[in-house]
């Protein structure tokens, strides 16, 4: 059982890969004629050579990651402690419209977006990009950290309190350090979110040299009318994906401790 | 009385037009320790966290050594408090969550670690200066929570429930303990409690309290002797006071299990229901035309199935049957 899943979950992603190492005539050779001779790198070869390189790609979504976790975190940690604290109507209310937020569909927003990016000048800016994306996180932010702030006894806070500590000392000596795996796990989703975020950035970003991973591979995939570069694509994918891997396997622990964490306490 | 004391004038705290607290008056002198003693929901655990400055007082004014420190934020009253929980913080080590609050106040690193030494020696925690919190055991927690609040040089020491997480034979191991620790230096030292025997042997006088009301304040044996109400006599002492209906009107009387002894035949018979034997003592319920009653006796006392009982006249305690206030 175990295996199947296992297999139905990573089978694409092996595929992709196999993919990927294959020399780009082999896909549209018929089947049943020979296959040609074992992987080759051809494929990474093309994307790391074209122009721009695909590293940068790479790099550009990194920066508007970032950003956009910074941005998102540092106006998250003091709503959620806020509301938190905030008890009765008015804290209710602001959850619920929290809540409202986070199920809004954003495919309603594209055109604003689209029209505030023209005319402030946001256009072709990657840390402008973390703008929108850090408003579309914050509510699912703000509600997980809310949740990790209330999972905290209280008298810890009263004890700093007594000690002498003012609000940003307890925040940073006590709280913060105190919520650090939801910290982490909330930080990642939304580096996730502004890791794969496509439609913003297809409208937003123009300039090829600035394009985001999700972008740059739509690119990749219509650059000719003809014929689709499945090993190119492949291999893009592959590259695009081995940062955040590597990221979930450094921080899996946390992630699913601080998710569990906020489910248990809602 | 001295006035270095702590002084609650008046205080009273509403939440949303219901009182936790009414207009309770109280002084604790210097060097005092004076017990909260009350069921869940009294308000004791209230009045501690307006003095500790926790939460804001309503009406009313609580002074500490003279000073009116009603509207001071909690970190600058010189209160230390022991919370129930100990609140240590857990990703700090024993060491680290004494030293945060004088690092925050800017205590110099050398009179710092002086001063953490010396706490750390008082309460012989020299050996765990390095454990976390999750790594110690409940006394040993109460031993970090007592050293953090003694480390502030505080002008009041407040607790709240400090034993209530700790097993009964621990408890009665820390008291005299906790008292040679805390009483007798110059501060004033509040001690909320439910448990009475915790109350009775850790402080000098008690201030009973119900539904957010001061009900008595005294020494445990004028509480015991002299209650000022039915819920006093019936909170303080244990086995609890027999409450039978009087002879006049309107009125109940009083008689402590331990002043009820057998009487030769004419005095009120009574038939054994059920006895617990305690080794020194024995309790026994006894079944009696004025009701149901219970009788404290030494261990040793052999008691017939059916035997007459009596007190003496100076021990009834007698209360009005409606308001419960005492009758002289």
């Amino acid at each position: 059982m175990r295996i199947l899943l296992l297999l139905w979950s990573l089978g694409p992603m092996l595929w992709q890969l196999h993919t990927s190492l294959q020399p780009p005539e082999s896909l549209v050779t018929p089947a049943g004629a020979p296959e040609s001779a074992g992987w080759t790198l051809a494929n990474y070869r093309l994307i790391l050579s074209a122009d721009p390189p695909f590293w940068r790609y790479l790099l550009n979504s990194t920066v508007v990651g970032a950003a956009t976790t910074v941005l998102t975190l540092a106006i998250a940690v003091p709503c959620a402690y806020a509301l938190q604290r905030r008890r009765g109507i008015v804290g209710m209310a602001a959850t619920l419209l929290l809540l409202a937020a986070a199920l809004f569909p954003t495919v309603l927003l594209f055109l604003a977006l689209l029209e505030l990016a023209r005319g402030m000048g946001f256009a072709n800016h990657l840390l402008a990009l973390g703008l929108p994306y850090a408003a579309l996180c914050l509510p699912l932010a703000v509600l997980l950290l809310r949740a990790a702030f209330a999972d905290l006894p209280p008298e810890l806070e009263d004890a700093a309190r007594l000690e002498g500590l003012n609000l940003a000392q307890r925040l940073r000596h006590v709280l913060m350090p105190l919520i650090a795996p939801p910290l982490a796990s909330t930080a990642i989703l939304v580096f996730l979110f502004s890791w794969n975020e496509y439609p913003i950035a297809l409208t937003w970003i123009s300039r090829n040299d600035l394009l985001t991973l999700p972008t740059a591979m739509a690119r990749i995939a219509g650059s000719s009318v003809y014929t689709v570069p499945y090993g190119a694509l492949a291999a893009a994918t592959v590259v695009g994906s081995v940062p955040l891997l590597l990221l979930m396997l450094v921080f899996q622990r946390r992630i699913v401790a601080g998710l569990t964490q906020g489910a248990i306490k809602g | 009385m001295s006035t270095d004391g702590l002084v609650l004038d008046g205080v009273s705290r509403r939440v949303g037009g219901r009182f936790l607290l009414r207009r309770l008056n109280l002084r604790v002198g210097a060097g005092e320790c004076l017990a909260l003693l009350g069921p869940s929901g009294c308000g004791k655990s209230t009045t501690l966290r307006l003095v500790a400055g926790l939460d804001p007082v309503s009406e009313g004014r609580i002074l500490l050594g003279e000073r009116d420190i009603t509207g001071l934020p909690a970190g600058r009253r010189q209160v230390a408090m022991v919370f129930q929980s100990y609140a240590l913080y857990p990703h700090l080590s024993v060491e680290g969550n004494l030293a945060l609050g004088l690092r925050v106040r800017g205590v110099e690193a050398a009179e710092r670690q002086r001063r953490i030494a010396a706490v750390l020696e008082l309460l012989q925690l020299q050996e765990l200066r390095e454990r976390r919190p999750a790594e110690l055991s409940g006394g040993q927690r109460q031993r970090v929570a007592l050293a953090r609040a003694l480390l502030r040089q505080p002008r009041l020491v407040l607790l709240d429930e400090p034993m209530s997480n700790l097993d009964a034979q621990l408890r009665e191991e820390l008291r005299p303990e906790l008292r040679r620790l805390l009483v007798g230096a110059e501060q004033p030292v509040l001690y909320v409690t439910h448990d009475q025997q915790e109350a009775l042997g850790m402080a000098d006088r008690i201030a009973v309290m119900e539904q957010g009301r001061l009900q008595q304040v005294g020494t445990p044996r004028q509480l015991y002797d002299d209650p000022a109400n039915r819920f006093v006599a019936e909170f303080i002492g244990r086995p609890a006071i027999n409450l039978l209906a009087a002879d006049e009107p309107r009125q109940v009387v009083g008689v402590r299990p331990e002043h009820v002894r057998p009487e030769p035949a004419g005095a009120l018979p009574a038939r054994v229901e059920r006895r617990e034997w305690w080794g020194h003592q024995q309790l026994v319920w006894l079944e009696t035309p004025r009701g149901r009653m219970r009788m404290l006796t030494p261990g040793d006392a052999s008691l017939r199935e059916s035997l007459h009982i009596g007190w003496s006249p100076e021990r009834e305690l007698r209360f009005a049957a409606d308001s419960g206030e005492r009758i002289p």
